[in-house]
């Protein structure tokens, strides 16, 4: 008996030496020495990411944020489909390097992992039908508001009119389907993923986003915990590809006049000196 | 793993709120769709047993259709499908409603009165035949020998399988929540995403649904054996 509990110690005592090494070396020697960056993105979130109908490809703007990563670290990309449940437990695992899936930076998710600068300043808005006549927040009082389940939007907008009944959906597509039926007068969620929604209508003219900004919803990039070299790295990439001009580019590429999903460019990148 | 267990979380502020919240729900809903399904499976196996043709037809239609479908996809068709079928004056006052709860009991309800109608209709062919002549030869109609006589021995003999079926229900009702209704499983995942403490949450609620559950058999099992003297079997 004594001699299996001896075994089962060393055992123990093994796995802790076996684990630290991979603890200890900083994600970027980790990713140099593998030569590929696994990015964690949406894969049904046009335009930040979602598979092209014609290529069967994961593209977006968010790919070709983590892409620009890639090539400056000399290394070849690899993309992974996430959800915006599945993100956080990915990275702590270690299955990807970061998270590029229209994440929200939010201090209580500072506990588990760590961010970016925000790279994406999205705002929390109303998805309506045209003829609602409804123009604000104000307006959804005494009213049911659709949102899907385990975002941020329906507290944000019940703090921001608590006379409204917010009806929360497995997803925003659902979401949109109850409100042209009329079972909810809006959908709330934030401005780019409501536009996503509205163009995936035949008719898109038929309805209007809406309101003043509800809450901000600054995206960035997730980070492992406690790994500053890695995430200097990002931020500084970051900050060098909006001095360069290349971030508004992409920009332009994704939310530009051109394309469906116009947001005009009224922000600046926090840049360091 | 280097995950931290943090229970005093999932009781701190709102959260513990919102898991009261959520049962209090799933009590409601449970508990109207329970009533509901007895009255409509009861009605559901006079139909069956009527010997009047369409009427059965009608009854073994409903009971295979319901049975034998997904639960959560006649949820879908109830919210979702139901739509184009509503008048538009009707549909207006409707959905400002709370079109949400009352969809989910509908569900729960037709579903479940689909599975109590064969217990009970089995529970009545337990019970001899003879009783049902001898209690027409009284001068009884057919309704009032089922209400006085068939009745009320067969729901005692089908109560332990009538007690799975409650379960079930409080358990379906969980399905709610895909059409928004904010019951307990719902308010787990709530709380789940605000905290990222998902363990916690589930097992809190899980232990909601475990208490639940047995208190409903436990009750209705000294119900059975206090008030009905019944023998055990």
């Amino acid at each position: 008996m004594t001699k299996m509990w001896k075994v089962a110690l060393l055992m123990v005592v093994a796995s802790f030496f076996l684990g630290l090494p991979g603890a200890f070396a900083g994600k970027l020697d980790d990713i140099k020495a593998r030569g590929t960056l696994i990015a964690g993105v949406k894969d049904s979130q046009p335009p930040f990411g979602y598979v092209d109908e014609n290529t069967k490809q994961l593209v977006g703007f968010e790919p070709e944020l983590c892409a620009a990563l890639a090539a400056k670290l000399g290394v070849k990309l690899e993309l992974k489909p996430v959800t915006s449940a599945t993100r956080i437990p990915m990275l702590e695992q270690g299955g990807i390097d970061l998270i590029a899936a229209t994440m929200t930076h939010k201090i209580e998710r500072e506990e588990k992992i760590d961010f970016s600068i925000t790279y994406f300043p999205a705002a929390q808005k109303l998805l309506v039908k045209k003829d609602s006549g409804i123009k604000s927040v104000a307006d959804l009082a005494g009213k049911k508001v659709g949102s899907a389940k385990g975002s941020t939007s329906e507290q944000n907008v019940k703090k921001a009119q608590p006379a409204c009944d917010v009806v929360s959906f497995e997803t925003y597509p659902e979401a949109f389907l109850a409100m042209k039926q009329g079972k909810v007068v809006a959908v709330t969620t934030d401005a780019p993923i409501l536009l996503g929604i509205r163009n995936s209508d035949e008719n898109p003219d038929n309805f209007a986003i809406v309101g003043e900004d509800i809450a901000a919803e600054p995206y960035g990039i997730g980070l492992p915990e406690n790994d500053s070299d890695f995430r200097d790295f990002v931020n500084v990439t970051l900050m060098e590809m909006w001095k360069s001009g290349e971030y508004q580019k992409l920009y332009d590429k994704w939310f530009g006049e051109k394309t469906k999903f116009y947001i005009p460019l009224t922000w600046q990148m926090e840049v360091w000196p | 793993m280097n995950y931290k267990f943090n229970w005093a979380l999932i009781f701190s502020g709102e959260y513990g709120r919102w898991f009261i919240d959520g049962l209090s729900v799933t009590l409601q809903l449970s508990g109207l769709s329970i009533i509901l399904a007895l009255f409509l499976g009861t009605l559901l196996t006079t139909m069956r047993i009527s010997r009047v043709k369409p009427l059965v037809w009608l009854s073994v239609g409903y009971i295979e259709f319901f049975r034998n479908t997904p639960l959560v996809v006649q949820i879908f068709f109830w919210y979702f499908g139901s739509d184009p079928l509503l008048p538009e004056f009707f549909k207006e006052w409707l959905y400002r409603q709370n079109i949400e709860f009352a969809t989910g009991v509908i569900a729960l309800s037709t579903y479940t009165a689909a599975f109590i109608a064969e217990e009970l209709r089995s529970g009545i062919l337990s019970i001899p035949k003879t009783q049902l002549e001898a209690s027409r030869a009284t001068g009884l109609t057919f309704l009032q020998a089922m209400g006085y006589v068939i009745l009320p021995q067969a729901f005692r003999i089908i109560i332990p399988p009538l007690i799975s079926q409650f379960l079930n229900l409080i358990k379906n009702s969980s399905l709610a929540m895909t059409i928004g209704v904010m019951e307990l499983t719902y308010m787990a995942r709530q709380v789940e995403a605000h905290t990222f403490h998902g363990f916690e949450a589930f097992t809190v609620s899980t232990l909601m649904y475990l208490s639940l559950s047995l208190l409903v058999s436990l009750a209705i099992n000294q119900y059975n054996k206090r008030c009905l003297h019944v023998r055990s079997r």
